[in-house]
């Protein structure tokens, strides 16, 4: 057992990370040691990165124990990268977290300055006099390089700054240089950040935190208010709005909420909101409030303006989305289905269902199985309920191909009074890889009319019997 | 004189609303008075005295059912039998059918029709099955199924869907007579449907009779089906034809129970109304060697079971 990770006392009591437990135990009896837990860390971390998006969108973790903030362009927001430092620096400490930060105009810098360094914030002409006297491991090298350096006296950032480049990749490898340049800013390094960032956003900060449900609806609808301008200027509408509630003690919800067709009205976009809320309302803790409020479009389409005319129909679209958006809020997106043919022979595989996902193909859509000739289809009985697996029924039929004469499907006798098949339906072995058993189909009716569909998989007289199922009922 | 218009006035409105109730025609006097112009002028006629119904084609059923499926309230069809439910079903498809054509022939866009369907009563009776759908004369790129997972979700939407001018017919399919959708909830959905013009089927899956808000309620039974026909006239010996319904109008106006057969044509996309066949009339009563429906139980234990245990039948008014 070793130790990972080190406070600020233990620090100063001269232990460091790598140390045998046992070892450090004899240093110091008093200590106490807990099990590290990597997973709880990461979802700290990440707590704190979504968190970390109240300064700006673009937050990208930094292995497991910090976090690059890139603030170009979001600093003026705040009141400067002073105010903005100051204030993150200090809510961190309020919500417990030991934090350290540096702002610079490069990664590597600050990666170097919050670590090693004392100064907050530098300005871009004093990276070379900030980075001079830090030691090697400022630079984010591995650790074989920077022992490699020290060996032959090079400890600090200052020893390499003025040397000459090319004997220095060939010696220490291109990472040297590289990391250095990152560091100097003199090689862009690109920050990969944990969301996407949503093309537009517009966000509340709250004096008094809110926690009631219409406070929170109403907020959303004034922010949706202030999104339409920009969304009509661009002529598109959202497809997809994204709530973000950040809490008081630092806890961040995201909440989505897809619609079915491009969208800019405001009291839409809350009412699709108000239906999110009743589906997470179990996970959406207001404990002692949400302090910031932020609507971002993550995703967008190009909106088709609609002129109203005076011929008093009744446009048939527009309420369909808004029911549409409202169900799939409310239940899911998968709540909603549509029918899918697809030209297969199978038939759980010729007609399935998929989600309604664009409302403008209502009635439109051509689907593959839709050139399927009507005579072929109503030659081809095909049942109007179907069992989405069938089901396993004892039945009495001719031997060796004929028609069962009576069948037992879930405890209850049948008679069958006519039959009419075999439509034998072979198994679709382009797909399914393997020899699939080929299916024999009955359409039979019993004594009292009712119909169904039954099918044999198997042949009387081969190793193992057949065995019947019911697979769809007819009306 | 004065006096007695108003009063008159006052009595005509009465009667006027009372019909909307109650869902009938308008009282002839009442019509007189509202045809009638104070100008002198007389009025376009109303092509609907007051109600709107869809008509199924077949007279008898029509007559019974005061002009056809309502357009406007809740129509409750129901099957004894889980096993049943295909009929039930099918009927219900039918008449989805009727809806979507209906509005075709007005000139109107294609109207999707709405299959809400609790997901136990669908894993019961199998899921709604598009090929066999669109064999059946349902348009199926104008419809939209829901599969909500219980009773109240369903009613949610169902609700949510007759307050949009969007679907042509809402079928909303529960199985047995689950607490959540008592008298007060089908009274509330009835309204709904009134209010937004949208018919609603009450799809209820081996389900008892129960008061409900519905207008009506339509026992639906399968029954034997006719032969194919073959093109000289004859018929192809034993075939299975078109589906065939037992449509019994379990609540209605009529005094008594009635029943009908009908015959649904997938092709003309019609019912017409067909006589029992003798063998389906024979296989009705009781055979001549009573056995017990159920078969006889194996594997479990023969004893009879305590006495006092609950079942699962709910109340049925």
């Amino acid at each position: 057992m070793r130790l990972v990770a080190l406070d600020g006392y233990a620090e100063k009591r001269g232990f460091h990370i790598g140390q045998g437990v046992a070892e450090a135990r004899a240093m110091c009896p008093e200590i106490d040691v807990l099990p590290a837990d990597p997973a709880a860390d990461r979802a700290l971390l990440e707590g704190l990165a979504d968190w970390c998006c109240r300064y700006t969108p673009l937050v990208a973790l930094d292995g497991d124990s910090g976090l690059f903030l890139d603030i170009t362009g979001c600093a003026h927001l705040l009141g400067g990268e002073k105010a903005l430092l100051d204030d993150l620096l200090a809510r961190l400490f309020h919500l417990g977290v030991e934090a350290r930060a540096a702002i610079s105009s490069s990664a590597g810098l600050s990666w170097a300055v919050a670590r090693f360094g004392s100064e907050g914030i530098i300005a871009p002409d004093e990276a070379t006099r900030v980075l001079a006297p830090l030691p090697m491991a400022a630079l984010r090298l591995p650790r074989e390089t920077i022992e490699t350096l020290g060996r032959v006296g090079l400890k600090q950032v200052g020893d390499i700054l003025e040397a000459p480049r090319a004997p220095l990749a060939r010696r220490f490898g291109a990472i040297l240089l590289l990391r250095l340049d990152q560091a100097l800013g003199r090689e862009d390094e690109p920050l990969s950040p944990r969301l996407p960032v949503a093309a537009l956003s517009v966000e509340r900060r709250l004096g008094e935190p809110v926690q009631g449900e219409d406070d929170i609806l109403g907020l959303t609808e004034e922010l949706a208010l202030r999104l339409k301008p920009e969304l009509e200027k661009r002529g598109q509408g959202g497809r997809l709005f994204e709530l973000l509630l950040f809490r008081v003690d630092g806890a961040v919800f995201r909440i989505a909420a897809g619609t079915s067709s491009p969208l800019n009205e405001p009291r839409r976009v809350a009412g699709l909101f108000r239906e999110r809320l009743q589906a997470v309302h179990e996970d959406l803790d207001a404990g002692f409030g949400f302090e910031i409020l932020r609507l971002s479009v993550p995703k967008s389409e190009k909106y088709e303006v609609m002129q109203e005319d005076f011929s008093g129909t009744p446009d048939r679209e527009r309420p369909l989305a808004a029911f549409a958006d409202r169900v799939m809020a409310r239940f899911g997106a998968e709540s909603l289905l549509v029918p899918a043919l697809s030209e297969s022979h199978v038939p759980e595989r010729a007609a399935t269902f998929r989600p309604l996902t664009d409302l403008a193909l209502i009635g439109k859509t051509e689907e593959p199985g839709e050139n399927i000739p009507a005579p072929l289809l109503a030659a081809a009985a095909r049942p109007q309920r179907l069992f989405p697996s069938p089901e396993p029924v004892e039945a009495v039929a001719e031997v060796p191909e004929g028609p069962p004469r009576s069948f037992r499907w879930r405890r209850t006798l049948h008679r069958i009074a006519r039959a009419e098949g075999p439509e034998r339906i072979a198994g679709e072995w382009w797909l399914d890889g393997e020899p699939a058993m080929e299916r024999d189909y009955f359409r039979v009716e019993d004594e009292r009319g009712r119909r169904f569909w039954l099918f044999r998989e198997g042949h009387y007289g081969a190793a193992t019997p057949p065995r019947w199922f019911m697979h769809g009922v007819f009306a | 004189m004065a006096d007695k218009a108003v009063q008159r006035e006052t009595v005509l409105s009465l009667r006027e609303t009372i019909a909307r109730i109650e869902n009938r025609r308008l009282p002839g006097v009442v019509r007189a008075a509202k045809a009638a112009d104070p100008g002198g002028f007389r009025q376009r006629e109303e092509d609907e005295s007051g109600r709107k119904a869809l008509a199924l084609g077949v007279p008898d059923l029509d007559a019974l059912l005061e002009g056809g499926l309502p357009l406007e309230g809740m129509t409750e069809i129901r099957n004894a039998e889980t096993r049943d439910a295909g009929a039930a079903a099918g009927f219900a498809a039918a008449l989805g059918v009727l809806c979507q054509q209906a509005r075709l022939e007005k000139g109107e866009t294609a109207a999707p029709v709405l299959w809400i369907s609790q997901s136990m009563a669908s894993n019961e009776a199998g899921m709604p099955y598009g090929l066999g759908l669109k064999a059946y004369g349902l348009d199926v790129r104008g419809l939209v199924f829901s599969l909500p997972r219980t009773v109240k979700d369903a009613l949610w939407i169902a609700e949510a869907a007759l307050s949009v001018p969007s679907f042509c017919a809402v079928i909303l399919e529960i199985r047995g007579n689950p607490a959540a959708l008592a008298l007060s909830e089908s009274r509330r959905l009835h309204v709904r449907s009134r209010a937004g013009h949208v018919p609603l089927l009450l799809l209820r899956q081996s389900g008892h009779e129960e008061a409900s808000s519905a207008f009506f309620r339509l026992l639906v039974e399968p029954a034997p089906a006719r032969e194919r026909p073959l093109p000289d006239g004859s018929m192809l010996r034993g075939s299975i034809g078109h589906p065939v319904f037992h449509v019994i109008a379990e609540k209605s106006r009529a005094p008594a129970p009635l029943g009908f057969f009908l015959e649904w044509n997938p092709h003309d996309r019609r019912f017409y109304p067909v006589e029992p066949l003798p063998a389906a009339a024979a296989a009705d009563p009781e055979p001549a060697h009573s056995v017990a429906r159920l078969s006889a139980s194996s594997g479990r234990s023969g004893r009879p079971q305590a006495l006092g245990e609950l079942v699962a039948f709910p109340r049925a008014s």
